[in-house]
């Protein structure tokens, strides 16, 4: 007997991610995965002026802030040719890092957590052992018996009076959750520990950016000016206080995070085995130490890996025509040349032409086309982007930095490389990669602080900011790696002005739906064979698509009116 | 109460019509600062969720605007002192959850400010559409009245 399972919203936060999941014996036995809303930023931005674009398609996402302006100020720079100063990309590096560690941090304690901890179990949590645990994992200094005690009362208190409030969404007492009590309380403080922390962090955005979500950009460097003793400038105190935040982040993801990861891993070593999909996976690389165009001296380094080959690792050319392309076979779209057709981005259109059921629906034609994502392939191949496909091909190539925290990892858990490729693979790879981005961070602070003491304080190179140098017909690729996965932007320029604009973001490699052969995107293939307990409380398809960190407003909740996931089932 | 220390707080996506009114509210209000305690800071949020958080940490009372989706009729104005996500009106727009979220987090960490909300009922969203409906601007006298004089009830206890 088969039944058919629909988890719409299945993020907490932004965008429209819908599943629907057949069942058959405990198990997923097919899957489809649908964006439900359009985000048609590329016909927004169409006929402005170039230089503009980075402040609009900055705002698809205000979770993942910066990434889009980011790729657009450098797709503009790669069309016009431009090099930015050594100061501009320290400061582009220290930003995103401190993205990163703000969106990773996040993702695991107020997106992912939830999935794994039981808040419920935590009331029964004896904080004497808690704070035993606690001090066994970390030097973490908020871990006395009392602090637990304490915070066990306020959430007990909170409980008691019928407000789950925040964690009114769990599935709490399922079987599929496995820590004792006393990780479940450590695990609650760390949630409530990181919305505070969260607020610091992003204070070195609103520094060198003037705000935060949505910082600002410059075509040709960065907005802003260095001025040791000037009140109005980048001066000594404001870099003294991104220091501060950056040590204190370092801190908190090395004597917090890392070790929550390490200390709930234990207990769901099963998902080692579960989830993990394509077996593809791809990076642009990013965090540039000599300039965007030497690709050799990227922190995060570029490539591909095929059907989990770590022995090789190929490259990606985001400029070749046959390399990347998006098909609509699937998707709510037409192309001029045809549904069967896979457009380059340089040559892409965003025709939207809905053809699904009218809503309210309950379920969508699966069989035809059913998604505002479009499906990109590299080669023809299904990619999977984000932490885990960054780690795996720095580990592939080599890289001893990586090679140490992988190593080092699967050794505490004792589980073979083979574990890397599943749910728990993808969690933990976003956690270890953070760790090398907090290292990373302090060194660009450190190289800025050196660049400024020796007298360099050039931020921007403006000699072809006026339109009347650029060339009357330009394009060019603006390749990141956002915190979840490969991100370019492709623009056309003519005239000045935007001619094309194609924006091909993580989630829309990973949750698209199958493409012109009927072959799966990530999310679709991680989610096959997930066990089910209960089809009514499907916690684990939440955890594998958690687990990619999907931010659907980027790729084109599910919630009601009260707030709760709706999900359906119906026995087929 | 110093009025440094009291912020109102416009909230509301302003590309949906009606649903933005928390930040038409708080551009009137700015527009209209000699009206208010002098110090009182007037801002907009937007739909921030946890991006508000040093804003509620940072100032002991807030005083909210926000539309709500409760069914009764547009332009109903209500002023709440909830204390926990759930005592907020129903379907708090499309912004709440993250709002929601900040709200327990805080609660739970001893550090929620004192909270007073005007929350106003809205018929529907208009999603790409800036601006009022009718029904709508013609209650922002009132509620601009009702936030003025809150204010200076808060300032001179």
């Amino acid at each position: 007997m088969a039944q058919r399972i629909v988890i719409d919203p299945i993020t907490r936060i932004e965008g429209h991610l819908r599943i629907e999941a057949e069942i058959k014996n405990g198990k997923v036995t097919d899957v489809y995965s649908s964006g439900t809303m359009v985000r048609g930023i590329e016909t927004i931005v169409k006929g402005r002026d170039p230089r503009d674009v980075w402040a609009f398609v900055g705002r698809v996402c205000g979770v993942c802030t910066t990434v889009h302006s980011l790729a657009s100020v450098r797709a503009v720079e790669d069309a016009l040719d431009i090099h930015i100063p050594a100061n501009a990309e320290l400061v582009r590096n220290i930003m995103f890092a401190t993205q990163y560690m703000h969106d990773h941090v996040v993702h695991f304690y107020h997106l992912h957590a939830l999935d794994w901890v039981d808040v419920v179990s935590a009331l029964k949590a004896d904080p004497k052992k808690t704070s035993e645990i606690a001090q066994s994992i970390s030097h973490w200094p908020k871990s006395s018996p009392g602090y637990f005690s304490d915070l066990q009362k306020r959430l007990t208190t909170f409980v008691e009076s019928g407000q789950l409030g925040i964690f009114a969404n769990g599935y709490w007492g399922h079987p599929a959750y496995k820590l004792p009590p006393e990780v479940n309380l450590i695990g609650v403080a760390h949630y409530l520990e990181a919305l505070e922390w969260q607020k610091e962090i992003v204070k070195v955005h609103t520094i060198f950016g003037g705000k935060n979500p949505h910082p600002n950009y410059l075509v040709g460097g960065m907005a802003c000016s260095i001025g040791i003793d000037d009140a109005s400038a980048i001066n000594a105190e404001r870099l003294a206080l991104v220091g501060q935040l950056l040590r204190d982040a370092e801190t908190f993801v090395q004597q917090v995070y890392v070790p929550d990861l390490l200390a709930v891993a234990p207990f769901y070593l099963d998902w080692g085995a579960i989830g993990g999909g394509l077996g593809n996976f791809m990076a642009y690389g990013d965090l540039p130490t000599n300039g965007i165009n030497d690709r050799t001296q990227l922190k995060f380094p570029a490539g591909v890996i095929l059907d989990k080959d770590l022995s090789r690792v190929m490259e990606v050319d985001p400029r070749n025509d046959d390399e990347i392309r998006e098909y609509i076979s699937r998707s709510w779209y037409e192309y001029s040349v045809g549904d069967q057709e896979g457009l380059h981005p340089w040559k892409g259109e965003t025709n939207i032409k809905y053809s699904g059921p009218k809503p309210p629906y309950e379920y969508l034609e699966v069989e035809k086309k059913y998604s505002f994502l479009k499906t990109p392939r590299w080669k023809g191949h299904a990619m999977e982007v984000g932490p885990l496909a960054r780690v795996l091909i720095g580990y592939a190539l080599g890289r001893e930095d990586f090679k140490e925290i992988v190593d080092s990892t699967l050794a505490k858990l004792n589980v073979p490389a083979a574990a890397l490729f599943s749910t728990l693979g993808r969690t933990a790879a976003r956690g270890l990669e953070s760790l090398l981005v907090a290292q990373w961070a302090l060194e660009f602070y450190d190289q800025l602080i050196s660049n400024i003491r020796n007298g360099d304080r050039r931020m921007a190179d403006t000699s072809r900011f006026d339109p009347k140098n650029w060339p009357k017909q330009a394009q060019g690729v603006g390749m990141t790696e956002a915190p979840r996965g490969a991100l370019a932007h492709w623009i056309v320029i003519e005239d000045q002005k935007v001619k094309n604009y194609q924006m091909v973001v993580p989630t829309t490699w990973n949750a698209s739906p199958r493409d012109h052969n009927g072959k799966m995107s990530a999310y679709e293939a991680s989610l096959m064979d997930t066990p089910i307990a209960d089809p009514h409380q499907p916690v684990e398809i939440l955890r594998t698509v958690h687990s990619f960190d999907p931010c659907l407003a980027c790729a084109v909740h599910l919630y009601d009116q009260e707030g709760k996931h709706v999900s359906k089932v119906k026995v087929l | 109460m110093p009025p440094e220390r009291l912020l109102i707080l416009g909230l509301g996506n302003l590309l949906m019509g009606d649903e933005g009114l928390g930040i038409h509210v708080a551009r009137r209000l700015a527009e209209r600062a000699e009206f208010l305690p002098p110090g009182v800071t007037v801002e907009e949020g937007g739909t921030a969720g946890f991006q508000l958080t040093c804003f509620f940490t940072h100032y002991p009372t807030v005083i909210l605007t926000d539309a709500t989706l409760d069914g009764q009729p547009p332009g109903t104005i209500q002023l709440l002192q909830p204390r926990f996500s759930s005592e907020f009106p129903r379907a708090l727009s499309t912004h709440d959850i993250g709002l929601k979220d900040l709200v327990d987090g805080l609660t739970l960490l001893g550090q929620m400010p004192e909270l007073y909300l005007f929350a106003v009922s809205i018929n529907d969203l208009q999603p790409m559409h800036i601006g009022l409906s009718p029904e709508i601007e013609a209650v922002l006298p009132a509620l601009e009245a009702k936030i003025i004089t809150l204010a200076h009830q808060l300032v001179n206890r």
